[in-house]
């Protein structure tokens, strides 16, 4: 038995309706393709001239043809924006066209239903506290649209005062929820978005480190986790974030091996892992403490910016029990899925152990390949150390030393470089930054058949002890050198430590102005308050509170679940938890409830009417009539009448007393009047209580 | 509805009636409400399920949340559909004459309690309805409003329209929160009336002659002479003919002594069947009684003596109401004015 009025759109939702197309729609203005905000913009318009009754609703046919054009499009031009990209723009699309040929009220609770979809997608690169909270009142918005539906009261702020109540009871149980439920691997392969490139590249040639020098941007931050809880992580000369291993040059750039570049590709269905460092599994009762000692582990959380690439920082040795996250024999880490939104993962470091104590002779050939016929200058040199040093060990040393005796320059802003590279930078120009001294001591190594590669990475990090993290910037990206050695394995060497001790020992800030690094690019970076100590604290304030934001929201992860409840519970059995559970949505229950006004009992009488009633009472009691529903003087009239022979001495009270409590009650008194009766109605109720108990019973 | 069994219903059916016996006044309460997810809100717990998946598949514990926070609201409705109807108190108010195959209301009282800061989240859009029947949805549920129920095409006699549905999807439509509402109302149909002439038979229960059966036509047929008119006299005694020779308005006079007994007898109105005949005397009461005459009615061997006034309307309508033939007394029925008792 449906009946037309049920299904008839009223005004109020028409207008949050038009209210909702907006808030939903204008967070993915960044995802939408020119064509999508068209043809969102023309159905909004169109929506409008509906609600104000310009234009009828469009015909069926209209519709159709443009969500079959729409969706054409979108197929033809999906592999330019990419898969996600375009589900995306057909999803903004469907959801502008059915909002326009809405006729129904199922349409609406569709159009929400998607809404609420949208908003899950807009969620997952819009992560800063500033969207959730920004993307929160877009729910209640569009919650508001069926409250509108259901609700008596027509007006948009009743509606969204009512909305926002709902949403607001909801919170407890959902942060409930939130912690305990159970966080899962990603079940299956989902496309991801095509966006700009940010931070380190799979290739490095001498313009590229520079250019992220100029960034000020986030690149990753890092809490360490201590077993004697302090936050703090090693000195600065240590913080060598690890990223990407180059081994192969051509004379111009550098790249990964393609052996490493397929596992990378294979990652997903062969994710491999490393084993545990040796010394570590080996280690036996009696020198276990020993081995503790040597073999020092780093725990530590690493949050990454969306880069949109896919491989990881850690310090070395990295490991990581993350199941969405491979280790790769170079000894990087590297991510199933780019890093599109804000991320976070464990990472174990072994700072002590040793790196691949034995090479294969593939690989050992590969770290040992130059460009022929280049650089011939640098090969020379490079035969003369050999001659000098014929200890490999002994021989790198003095490369490193080398650079330090020799009159070498560090500069951000390194004159042009010619075809030979490593000869104009070694012996013409004789100036440069991380990258140039890293590829010529990799150069001179190779040269005089030691292997040695190249690593990329950063190098430092900001502390802030309000949070306990480091902040690791674009601008402190880096590169240095790893040389192998017969039973130690890799090595890492940093020539640049040699030429600006202070950008390793003390960090990039202290050795450069920023003014004339990373700042020269961005007026307007909070970077800048560094300068003034207190707009600082702000910044260190703000900056921790997103730090919080990303721990303990954006990655709680079943780490950080087991610990909170253990934390909570003690030791976390299901019978506790479930104990637990029931407990928690009892008294959310009880909550809500209280907070609906469901406890709230029938207003009590006032005190006039429970007075007249306990006299009416008092006189059933003699025998009178029942009240009924007579209004009070008809009853009195009624005792009247009742009683007309034999009357009783307190009928007359009572009659006067009918007559005062319909007076206050329903006539209109000024302030005065008022007092006068109610002196009168409570001398009247005290006499016929002293009557009505001296009087005999009937 | 259809796929559940006739027996699963019926015993439903009891199970309800003893829950929620027939009462003069019902509040409802925990007691007699029932809430269910509709159609949507298995649709919106689709939803939950597929932004869980999305923000597992994309490690997005925003989106996780999400979901979890549309999960919690979906557990926050149910306490509001609840409270929506709880509290509301249902009094039947008597209604007004019903007429078979029309449709008839019921008009309820529904007086509610809800503080001012509450007013816009309890008992909003309150839908009613007997079973199988069209419904009404009722806005601004205030302290006291006046909800009239329909009930459509009601058959002559007795009508006991049952429990009354009671339900409402707010606050978000996800769920339905329903209960049965039953005040033990019942209402006597009447005949519909069908409109015809008066057909009046001058016979009175005292001069009970065999002979004198044959029928004169005292009352508006009796006609008498003309008189001038008098503002606010039925146009329809009006000499229209006269008035068009410009003699000006003229009433009819007919021979209507005050006091003059008449009947109304079933067994002297024509008509193809049965219904047909009540019909037209249902009319011929109500014409007669507005216009104030005196009559009585016979009815096989039920005669209700003259008198005039609307309790007098009520007693011949419900007697033609509640009308049942009996096959005995039929066939010697026709002359009608049996002085029973």
């Amino acid at each position: 038995m449906q009946d037309n009025f049920d299904s008839i759109i009223s005004r109020n939702t028409l207008l949050w309706l038009l209210l909702t197309n907006v808030a939903v729609l204008s967070p993915q203005f960044e995802h939408a393709t020119p064509w999508t905000t068209a043809i969102c913009a023309i159905c909004f318009v169109w929506r409008m001239g509906i609600y104000y009754g310009k234009v009828a609703a469009p015909p069926k046919w209209l519709v159709t043809s443009l969500a079959i054009g729409a969706a054409t499009t979108l197929a033809l031009v999906s592999s330019q924006i990419g898969l996600l990209n375009a589900l995306i723009n057909l999803l903004l699309l469907g959801y502008a066209l059915k909002y326009i040929e809405m006729r129904e009220l199922r349409d609406v609770k569709t159009v929400v239903l998607v809404g609420y979809f949208i908003i899950g997608f807009t969620l997952l690169n819009q992560q800063a506290i500033i969207n959730t909270v920004h993307l929160a009142l877009v729910a209640i918005i569009n919650t508001s649209v069926l409250i509108s539906v259901y609700q008596d009261n027509h007006k948009p702020s009743a509606n969204l005062r009512f909305s926002f109540k709902i949403m607001l009871h909801s919170l407890p149980l959902a942060i409930v929820l939130f912690v305990v439920f159970p966080r899962l691997g990603p079940l299956w392969l989902v496309p991801s978005m095509k966006s700009a490139k940010t931070g380190l590249s799979d290739e490095m040639s001498f313009g590229d480190i520079s250019k992220l020098t100029r960034s000020d941007e986030l690149a990753f931050r890092v809490g360490f986790e201590n077993s004697d809880g302090s936050t703090l992580g090693p000195a600065n000369a240590d913080l060598y974030w690890r990223t990407l291993v180059m081994e192969n040059y051509d004379g111009k750039t550098w790249r990964q091996d393609p052996s490493i570049k397929e596992m990378q590709r294979q990652s997903f269905y062969q994710p491999s892992k490393r084993p545990l460092p040796k010394t570590e599994q080996l280690s036996s009762q009696k020198d276990a403490k020993q081995s503790s000692l040597r073999q020092k582990t780093l725990n530590y959380v690493v949050i990454s910016e969306p880069s949109h690439q896919r491989w990881l920082y850690g310090l070395d040795q990295a490991f990581s029990q993350d199941n969405s996250i491979v280790e790769l024999p170079d000894y990087t880490l590297y991510a199933m899925r780019p890093l599109d939104q804000r991320q976070s993962y464990r990472v174990v470091s072994y700072p002590n152990s040793q790196m691949d104590t034995k090479l294969t002779p593939k690989i050992r050939d590969i770290n040992l390949t130059l460009p022929p016929n280049a650089n011939p200058q640098t090969w020379r040199l490079a035969q003369q150390f050999s001659q000098q040093y014929p200890q490999p060990k002994a021989r790198i040393n003095a490369m490193m030393k080398y650079f330090a005796e020799q009159a070498y320059y560090y500069t951000l802003s390194p004159p042009a470089i010619g075809n030979e590279q490593i000869d104009d930078f070694l012996f013409e120009n004789r100036a440069g930054f991380c990258a140039h001294y890293a590829s010529a001591l990799v150069y001179l190594a190779r040269a005089s058949g030691i292997p040695a590669r190249m690593v990329t990475g950063y190098q430092g990090g900001e502390y802030n002890p309000k949070a306990g993290y480091y902040s690791v910037y674009q601008y402190m990206a880096h590169a240095w050198t790893e040389v192998w050695f017969e039973g130690e394995g890799w090595r890492p060497f940093d020539p640049t430590a040699m030429i600006a001790p202070q950008r390793i020992l003390d960090g990039f800030d202290a050795t450069f102005d920023s003014q004339n690094s990373y700042l020269l690019d961005s007026p307007f970076s909070t970077l800048r308050l560094k300068q003034y100590p207190w707009l600082n604290n702000i910044r260190n304030q703000i900056a921790s509170m997103d730090y919080y934001w990303s721990v303990w929201v954006l990655g709680f992860d079943e780490q950080r679940k087991q610990a909170v409840l253990k934390k909570l519970l003690g030791d976390v059995s299901t019978s506790k938890m479930a104990i637990a559970m029931l407990v928690c949505i009892t008294i959310i229950l009880l909550f809500i409830a209280y907070f609906a006004g469901l406890f709230e009992r029938k207003p009590k009488p006032d005190r006039l009417s429970r007075r007249y009633q306990a006299i009416v009472q008092k006189i059933m009691l003699k025998g009178a009539p029942e009240q009924a529903q007579l209004p009070p003087l008809a009853y009195a009239q009624a005792l009247s009448a009742k009683w007309a022979i034999s009357t009783p001495q307190w009928l007359p009270h009572f009659n006067q007393f009918s007559a005062e409590f319909v007076a206050l009650k329903y006539q209109q008194l000024t302030t005065e009047q008022r007092a006068v009766h109610l002196r009168q109605f409570n001398r009247l109720y005290w006499a016929l209580r002293l009557a009505l108990f001296v009087s005999k019973p009937k | 509805m259809r796929l559940i069994p006739d027996a699963a219903k019926r015993k439903w059916s009891r199970w309800i009636g003893r829950r929620l016996p027939p009462q003069e006044k019902v509040t409802l309460s925990h007691k007699g409400i029932f809430i269910l997810p509709s159609a949507f809100g298995l649709a919106w717990l689709a939803l939950i399920v597929l932004l869980y998946l999305l923000g597992t598949n994309y490690q997005n514990n925003l989106v996780i949340g999400l979901s979890l926070l549309l999960a919690s609201v979906f557990h926050t409705c149910i306490l509001y559909s609840y409270k929506n109807l709880a509290g509301l108190t249902f009094n039947a108010i008597s209604p007004a004459d019903a007429y078979a195959e029309q449709a008839h209301t019921f008009p309820i009282m529904l007086s509610g309690h809800a503080k001012q800061k509450h007013r816009d989240t309890t008992h909003q859009q309150i839908c009613m309805q007997f079973i199988g029947q069209r419904h009404i949805r009722l806005q601004h549920t205030e302290e006291q409003t006046i909800a009239t129920v329909q009930y459509d095409n009601p058959k002559r006699g007795l009508l006991t329209p049952g429990r009354i549905k009671v339900w409402s999807h707010f606050p978000l439509g996800l769920f339905k929160a329903w209960s049965y509402v039953d005040l033990d109302l019942h209402q006597v149909v009447f005949a519909a009336p069908l409109e015809c002439d008066i057909h009046l038979t001058s016979q009175a229960a005292e001069d009970n002659n065999d002979i004198s059966h044959g029928k004169i036509r005292p009352g508006v047929d009796d006609y008498t002479g003309l008189r001038s008119y008098v503002a606010g006299e039925s146009l329809k005694q009006v000499a229209w003919k006269q008035w068009a020779q410009d003699k000006g308005m003229l009433t009819k006079e007919f021979n209507q002594p005050e006091g003059a007994p008449v009947w109304l007898s079933l067994a002297d109105t024509q008509g193809h069947d049965l219904e047909q005949r009540l019909s037209k005397l249902s009319w011929q009461v109500n014409y007669l009684a507005q216009k104030n005459q005196i009559f009585g009615l016979i009815i096989d061997n039920q005669t209700l003596t003259q008198s005039s006034g609307e309790s007098h309307r009520i007693a011949c309508q419900k007697a033609l109401a509640l009308y049942r033939p009996s096959v005995n007394f039929q066939s010697d029925n026709h002359l009608g004015g049996q002085n029973a008792g």
